[in-house]
């Protein structure tokens, strides 16, 4: 994998061929940040780096937007073809936000995939968002969360498919990863990855 | 009749899977590996269209799988 970062921070993943998932994902993102900042966390992260899984929904978190900010955002995605799996009631779907509910949104007639997107609302969704990585392929960029923060967040999760995405980030950027920032998330966290092979 | 799995030969041989494509992945280039893994994420693409839940089973069997996680 060539990955190459730029002065200004972005992380080039050159030549990476754009797939349909990445596409839906982009076509999102692009009306959100019309509107918020997001950040993209958990498995679609590891997918975008070449693990070779599919997935049913990618996490984001996105920043609070206030009721009349969210019905605007909300008219311009179903505009563009998305619409909310779990209400018809735009403000339904909000008072789910306000709630710390996570809300799913789809491509019209689909059902997967589908962006889970939620409020950020505690001080790991706060790092997410405030150190996120600015990932640039094709025409297409994402703002994902810090590796640092995702391996210990994957075990923490410990499913067998989460772990699988740990130890795939792991072997990717061992090299790379700030091993103090790692430590620091995995004691917070209370997992380990030793028993992985992934030794900070 | 008895089910012959070992579930924690299953896990490793899995783990072990997900090392050597990383090891692969970061060997060869980014047109390489991306384009391997654009054939296996668009045929799942596509066949999403034939998902066989509705609205509601989906959200109901998201909401039974799901734990509740510290950054989630």
């Amino acid at each position: 994998m060539r990955i190459a970062s730029a002065p200004d921070g972005i992380i080039h993943i050159d030549g990476k061929v754009v797939t349909a998932l990445d596409r839906f994902v982009a076509s999102v993102t692009e009306i959100i940040e019309r509107y918020t900042r997001y950040v993209i966390v958990s498995g679609y992260v590891a997918i975008l780096f070449g693990r070779a899984r599919g997935t049913e929904d990618i996490d984001l978190y996105i920043d609070y937007m206030d009721r009349d900010t969210f019905m605007s955002f909300s008219e311009d995605l179903l505009e563009q073809g998305f619409y909310f799996l779990n209400s018809d009631d735009i403000g339904e779907i909000y008072s789910m936000l306000c709630d710390r509910l996570a809300v799913r949104i789809a491509g019209a007639g689909r059902i997967i995939p589908n962006i889970e997107m939620k409020f950020k609302k505690d001080d790991f969704d706060r790092y997410a968002m405030s150190r996120a990585k600015r990932i640039q392929f094709d025409d297409i960029r994402f703002f994902v969360s810090p590796i640092e923060l995702q391996i210990p967040y994957k075990l923490y999760l410990g499913s067998d498919k989460d772990i699988e995405d740990a130890v795939y980030l792991w072997m990717l950027f061992r090299e790379t990863l700030d091993g103090d920032l790692l430590r620091m998330f995995m004691e917070r966290l209370q997992v380990r990855g030793e028993p992985y092979g992934i030794e900070v | 009749m008895e089910l012959r799995f070992d579930r924690e030969k299953n896990r490793q041989e899995r783990l072990a899977f997900v090392r050597r494509h990383a090891l692969r992945v970061r060997e060869v280039p980014n047109e390489v590996w991306s384009r391997e893994q654009a054939d296996l994420i668009d045929a799942f693409f596509e066949n999403a269209q034939n998902f066989a839940l509705s609205r509601s089973e989906y959200l109901r069997t998201c909401r039974r799988r799901r734990p509740e996680a510290v950054h989630g």
